[in-house]
């Protein structure tokens, strides 16, 4: 059977994709630039781990989905998908490459577990993955990609412990699928942030340190915490970190940190955590 | 400039809500209308007209002119789609957040990261 070998959670943000375009077209931003350098070693480390497959469990913005059918979970299964454009034109990458028969797998599994998702047959990808993506690996995207969007922009938006269980399902998803793949899960959300009202720009890298540090071994006390509550101190964005219980719960007890990294370059809390999974 | 705090309250905050989304509906449609890079040019050749076929109020017109981007806010438009009205009319995230701030774009910019302090209750 296929195996989670290890994942990691990260920010997202618009700013991120545009200052690595900029940065690579001529110069880094000093404050990226950080973001760049801290990155290498997620780089280094997603080019050993070799994954077959890699779930991506992210947000949308608007940029595919509209208010119109707004799915508080939905999954893609196609064979490719493609770039949104987030109306500033595209970015200069391909689009992800998908695997529909580990994606209808793992819809089978997800369903089965009673997380009822929305299928996706077209899903076009935003700075959810894309900001990202080019500062830890390079096209030709090296693995498929089975990409999985959760509603935070609109309230009501799943709990943390929703999210927790939503990991869990997808490790036993992937434990289930009969190959011997190679998985990695990756998580994505905006750390404190907050982009409207008087508070845009805020920043408290005091609590993003602290959610760094816990969510290791200590999961339990940070999903406990009530949503509203990391809004309050975190910014309204901030909510987007109850995706990264979803990359922790689809690994073991058993992991090992790998790596972390944090900076505050402009108006998001830019972390990432990398781990093992020792448990295979 | 107002001090960032531990406020999810107007105007330190907009948490956007249901009733929010019912109230910004026909908004958010013209606003996610410019994703298609057609819509955009159909739009800036004559704003008005564009508007229109959504729908929209001559108040909401009014604001869309006026790059009110905190009323439009207000009114239920979700920043995301807010933020394509922006960028077609050449602004960005900066021109939003400056608006909301109620300060000029370069002062917004140069106080950034905003650093505020705390944990959560309980933690």
């Amino acid at each position: 059977m296929a195996r989670v070998i290890g994942g990691f959670a990260i920010s997202h943000s618009p700013s991120m994709g545009y200052e690595y375009d900029k940065g690579i077209a001529s110069t880094f931003d000093p404050r990226w630039k950080v973001w760049y350098d801290g990155l290498q070693p997620v780089k280094r480390w997603l080019a050993a781990a070799r994954p077959d497959h890699i779930v991506i469990v992210y947000n949308d913005h608007l940029n595919h989905f509209t208010f119109d059918a707004y799915p508080t979970f939905a999954l893609g299964v196609a064979p490719e998908y493609p770039q949104a454009d987030e109306g500033f034109g595209l970015r200069n990458f391909p689009g992800l490459t998908g695997d529909t028969d580990f994606g209808w797998h793992v819809a089978n599994l997800l369903v089965r577990n009673e997380f009822d998702l929305t299928i996706c047959e077209d899903m076009k990808i935003d700075h959810g993955i894309y900001s990202w993506l080019p500062y830890v690996t390079a096209p030709p995207w090296p693995a498929r990609i089975l990409p999985l969007a959760v509603n935070m922009i609109r309230h009501p938006i799943p709990t943390s412990e929703r999210l927790r269980k939503l990991g869990q399902a997808i490790r036993n998803a992937i434990q289930s699928y009969p190959s011997d793949a190679r998985i990695a899960v990756i998580a994505t959300g905006g750390m404190s942030h907050q982009i409207s009202g008087a508070r845009f720009g805020m920043a408290n890298e005091e609590w993003d340190r602290e959610f760094l540090r816990r969510i290791e071994s200590d999961m339990e006390a940070l999903v406990a915490i009530p949503q509203e509550e990391i809004m309050r101190i975190g910014g309204t964005e901030a909510s987007e970190l109850a995706i990264w219980f979803a990359m922790r719960g689809a690994l073991s007890e058993k992991v090992r940190r790998h790596y972390d990294f944090y900076t505050f370059p402009q108006i998001t809390g830019c972390g990432v955590v990398v781990f093992d999974d020792l448990a295979a | 400039m107002r001090e960032p705090n531990h406020s999810l309250d107007p105007p330190d905050s907009y948490v956007y809500t249901g009733p929010m989304s019912t109230a910004g509906r026909d908004i958010n449609r013209f606003a996610l209308s410019l994703k298609v890079p057609a819509n955009r040019a159909t739009f800036l050749r004559d704003e008005d007209a564009y508007m229109r076929t959504f729908n929209l109020a001559t108040g909401t017109i009014q604001l869309v002119r006026a790059r009110d981007w905190t009323a439009l806010i207000k009114a239920g438009g979700h920043l995301q789609a807010v933020l394509k009205i922006a960028a077609t009319v050449g602004q960005n995230l900066w021109h939003i957040g400056a608006h909301n701030a109620g300060v000029p774009v370069g002062d917004l910019v140069e106080a950034c990261p905003r650093r505020v302090g705390g944990l959560p209750k309980g933690l």
